[in-house]
C-alpha cells in the first residue's frame, strides 16, 4: 500500500511535468534551429552559418541567462535579432516549468501525499520494536509520553490534523512518527506498520468505541503476533473485543467502579492498585475510607449508573440527580436537575448525606457540583469524574477525595500491562487478597520509593535469559529470592527492587518470601525503582557477579589476580 | 476523438518518419543524410518521451522504455557527429557517417517497436 502511494507520487509528478517539459524542449529546438539558419560573417569577412553544435552552445548559455557574449565570431544583425527572440523564448519556457514545479510542491494534496510516503518509508526502515498508538487524545498523549520515556519507539495514528500538529512540536525522548489518517481503515493501519515484524503492540485509544473495535479486529486479523490493547466504552464493545481474543480490553467505567469498589472495602489495597495502575506520573493517594450512609449521585451517565449500582449493591441509600430522569431510566425518587444548584442538592437531601458523586459528562458542571455541595455540607466525601484533562489544574485545586480520570485510568492500566505479561495475572491475584496483604505490600514498596510508582519488569530463570543463574542452579547451588535482591556492588545492601510474583509451572506465588529457593523455569515479576531491574539482569548473566552476591567475595578475573588472591589467603 | 491521443499519435508517428528519412540512403555517404533531419528526429523523439511520462499501464511502460532507447541512440549519433566534426575535426569520413547512420538505424528499430505497440493498443481499444 505504502509503496503504491510512493509510486503514484512519482507518476503524478511526471504527468504534471509533461507540459512544461514539452514547452522547454520545443523552445530550445526552435532557438537552436534558428541560429543554424541565420547567416553570419566570420573573422575574415566570409559568409558563415553556425553548426548545430555552435547553435546549441549559444542557446544553452543564453537560455540559462549566463551570456558569454557573441562566440565564436561577432554576430550579424540577423543573428542578434534571433538571439533576442531565443532569450525571451527560453527564459519564459524556464519560468513556466519552474513555476509548475513550485506550484506542484505547494499543492496541499501533493505535499500530504509526499509526507505520508516519507513517513511510510520511515516506518519500513524501523529496526526496533515499536508500539502503534491509535488516537492521540488525552489517553494517547499520556501513553505516547510514557512509552517514549521508557525508550520505546511509538507510531501515532490520529485523524485530527490539529492534534497531529500539536504532537509534532512536542519533544520526545525517542522520535515519534505521527500519521494524520483515519485508524478505522485497515489499509491505513498497514501503512502505519501494523504488519511490520517490529510491531510489538497496537493500542486502540481513539475517542470512539467503534473505531477502537475496528482497530482491535484489524490488528488481530492482520498480525497474529501483535499484542492488542483496546479501550472499550461500553460493556457490549468490551465483550465483543474479548470474543475475538483481544489481549487486553480496558473499559474505563468498569475500571473506575472496580477502584471505587476496592476503596470501600480494602482502602490500602485500593491505594496500591491505584498507584500501580495510573501511569508513571501517579502519586500515592492518602488513606481514605469511603463512608457508609446516604449518597448522592449527580448525572446518570454510564459512570453514574455504574456507581449507583455499586453503592446500592453495597447497601447504601443513594439518591440520583439527573436533568432528564424519564429518558435516562433513572431509579424512582430521582431529583430533576443538574446538581449544580443548591435547591436541587437540598431536595436530594444533602444535609444528611455522607458523600456525593459528580459524574455528569460536563467537567464544569462536575466542578460546580463539588463546590456547591461543599458549601452546603463541609463533611461530604467527594467523588468526581474528570472527563477531559484540559481542566486538570482546576480539579487538582478543588481537592476531591476521589478523582476519576477515564483517560488516566485507561493509559495507566495499559502501561502496567505493557511492562510484562505477568502483570495481568499479578493484578488479578492481588485483587483477591485482603486489605492486610495490600497494606504489607504497600509498606514493602514504600521502603524503596516514596511517591513515584514502581516499575514492573520480568525475568526468567533459564539458560538463555539468565545463564549464570542457570549454571549455578544446575550445579546444585541453593539460590533464594533474597540472594537475587542483594546489591551487586555491595552485597550487604538490598536492591530497591521486589520480586512480587513467581510463576512456577502453573502456580503463581504472590510476594514470595526471601528464603524461597529459585527453580529452573521460574518466571519472575519484579517491581521497584526505575533501572534497578537492569542491575539485576547484569548479575544473572555474569558468573563472577553472581558468586559475589552469593558469597560476598569478589572472585578476581585473570590468572595474575587469582594467583595474587591465593597468595594473600596464604 | 480525444485531442491528447491525436497529439500523442502524431509525435510517435513523426518520430518514426523523421528517423526513417534520416536513415534512408547510402550508409557512408554524408550527402544522403541531413543534419536537420537528425536534429528534428531527436527533438520529436524527446517530446514523444515526455508525452509518455506518467503512463501507468503496462503498455505505457513499454512505450516509454522504447522511447528512451530511441533517445539514447539518437543522442549517441548526434554526439558522434559533433565530436568528429567539431572536437577532433576529422570531418564526416565514410567511417564516421556509417557509425552515425547505424546508430540511427538502431533508433529506427526501437521507434518501430513503439509504433507497433501503439497500433496494437489502438486495435485492442477499438475491439472493446
Amino acid at each position: 500500500m505504502s509503496r503504491h502511494v510512493h509510486k503514484s507520487l512519482v507518476f503524478l509528478f511526471l504527468r504534471r511535468m509533461r507540459m512544461p517539459l514539452v514547452v522547454l524542449i520545443a523552445a530550445y529546438a526552435i532557438a537552436t534551429v534558428g541560429f543554424t539558419l541565420i547567416p553570419g560573417v566570420d573573422d575574415q569577412g566570409n559568409p558563415w552559418r553556425m553548426s548545430f553544435f555552435e547553435a546549441f552552445y549559444v542557446v544553452s548559455y543564453t537560455g540559462s541567462t549566463i551570456g558569454f557574449g557573441e562566440v565564436p565570431y561577432p554576430f550579424s544583425q540577423g543573428q542578434r535579432l534571433w538571439t533576442m527572440v531565443s532569450i525571451y523564448l527560453t527564459v519564459i519556457a524556464w519560468l513556466f516549468s519552474i513555476g509548475s514545479i513550485v506550484s506542484l510542491m505547494q499543492d496541499p494534496a501533493y505535499t500530504r501525499a509526499l509526507r505520508r510516503a516519507r513517513l511510510a518509508w520511515k516506518v519500513r526502515n524501523l529496526n526496533q520494536p515499536f508500539y502503534l498508538v491509535c488516537g492521540y487524545g488525552d489517553t494517547g498523549r499520556m501513553l505516547t509520553r510514557a512509552l517514549t520515556d521508557r525508550g520505546h519507539q511509538v507510531i501515532v495514528v490520529e485523524q485530527n490534523q490539529e492534534k497531529v500538529e500539536a504532537l509534532e512540536v512536542v519533544e520526545f525522548l525517542t522520535p515519534v512518527i505521527a500519521f494524520c489518517m483515519n485508524a478505522n481503515l485497515p489499509d491505513n493501519l498497514i501503512e502505519a506498520g501494523l504488519r511490520s515484524r517490529w510491531c510489538a503492540g497496537v493500542i486502540a485509544v481513539t475517542g470512539e468505541g467503534h473505531v477502537n473495535l475496528k482497530v482491535a479486529i484489524s490488528a488481530t486479523l492482520l498480525n497474529h503476533k501483535v499484542t492488542v490493547y483496546a479501550s472499550a466504552d461500553t460493556r457490549n464493545d468490551a465483550d465483543n473485543m474479548r470474543s475475538f481474543d483481544t489481549d487486553y480490553v480496558i473499559n474505563p467505567v468498569d475500571e473506575y467502579v472496580r477502584r471505587l469498589d476496592l476503596a470501600i472495602d480494602k482502602p490500602d489495597l485500593f491505594r496500591l492498585y491505584h498507584w500501580l495502575n495510573s501511569g508513571p506520573g501517579a502519586r500515592l493517594t492518602h488513606a481514605t475510607a469511603i463512608p457508609r450512609g446516604k449518597w448522592i449521585v449527580c448525572g446518570y451517565s454510564r459512570v453514574g449508573r455504574a456507581v449507583y449500582q455499586l453503592l446500592q449493591h453495597r447497601g447504601m441509600n443513594v439518591t440520583v440527580i439527573h436533568h432528564d430522569p424519564e429518558q435516562a431510566g433513572c431509579p424512582p425518587g430521582t431529583v430533576r436537575g443538574r446538581g449544580t444548584q443548591a435547591e436541587e442538592l437540598d431536595a436530594a437531601g444533602i444535609a444528611d448525606a455522607v458523600g456525593i458523586v459528580a459524574a455528569t459528562s460536563d467537567d464544569a458542571d462536575n466542578l460546580s457540583i463539588l463546590i456547591t455541595a461543599r458549601a452546603l455540607n463541609s463533611e461530604l466525601f467527594h467523588v468526581v469524574l474528570e472527563n477531559g484533562l484540559s481542566s486538570h489544574a482546576l480539579f487538582r485545586a478543588a481537592e476531591p477525595q476521589f478523582l476519576g480520570q477515564p483517560s488516566m485510568v485507561v493509559a495507566g492500566t495499559i502501561l502496567s500491562r505493557i511492562s510484562s505479561g505477568l502483570v495481568e495475572p499479578f493484578i488479578a491475584l492481588l485483587l483477591q487478597q485482603d486489605n492486610d496483604t495490600g497494606r504489607n505490600a504497600l509498606a514493602r514498596f514504600l521502603r524503596h520509593q516514596s511517591n513515584h510508582p514502581p516499575e514492573f519488569s520480568s525475568g526468567r530463570v533459564s539458560n538463555r535469559r539468565s545463564p549464570a543463574l542457570a549454571r549455578a542452579l544446575s550445579a546444585g547451588q541453593r539460590i533464594t529470592v533474597g540472594n537475587l535482591l542483594a546489591d551487586p556492588s555491595d552485597w550487604r545492601q538490598r536492591l530497591h527492587l521486589e520480586v512480587v510474583m513467581i510463576r512456577r509451572q502453573k502456580d503463581d506465588i504472590l510476594f514470595p518470601a526471601d528464603d524461597l529457593p529459585l527453580e529452573m523455569g521460574d518466571r519472575l515479576l519484579l517491581a521497584g525503582r526505575d533501572g534497578e531491574a537492569q542491575r539485576l539482569q547484569a548479575v544473572l548473566e555474569n558468573d563472577q557477579r553472581l558468586e559475589y552476591l552469593l558469597t560476598g567475595k569478589d572472585r578476581q578475573q585473570g590468572l595474575f589476580w587469582q594467583w595474587l588472591e591465593r597468595r594473600s589467603q596464604g | 476523438m480525444n485531442m491528447s491521443k491525436v497529439v500523442f499519435g502524431f509525435f510517435v508517428l513523426l518520430a518514426v518518419t523523421l528517423n526513417f528519412g534520416f536513415f534512408l540512403g547510402d550508409i557512408d555517404n554524408p550527402e544522403h543524410h541531413d543534419v536537420y533531419e537528425l536534429f528534428a528526429a531527436l527533438v520529436v523523439s524527446l517530446i514523444a518521451t515526455v508525452l509518455k511520462f506518467g503512463e501507468r499501464s503496462q503498455m505505457g511502460a513499454i512505450l516509454l522504455a522504447s522511447s528512451l532507447v530511441v533517445n539514447l541512440h539518437l543522442l549517441a549519433a548526434a554526439l558522434v557527429w559533433t565530436i568528429s566534426v567539431h572536437v577532433i575535426e576529422v570531418g564526416l569520413t565514410p567511417r564516421v557517417m556509417a557509425s552515425i547512420v547505424s546508430l540511427s538505424g538502431g533508433a529506427l528499430l526501437a521507434n518501430l517497436v513503439s509504433l507497433v505497440l501503439l497500433t496494437l493498443d489502438t486495435a485492442g481499444l477499438s475491439r472493446k
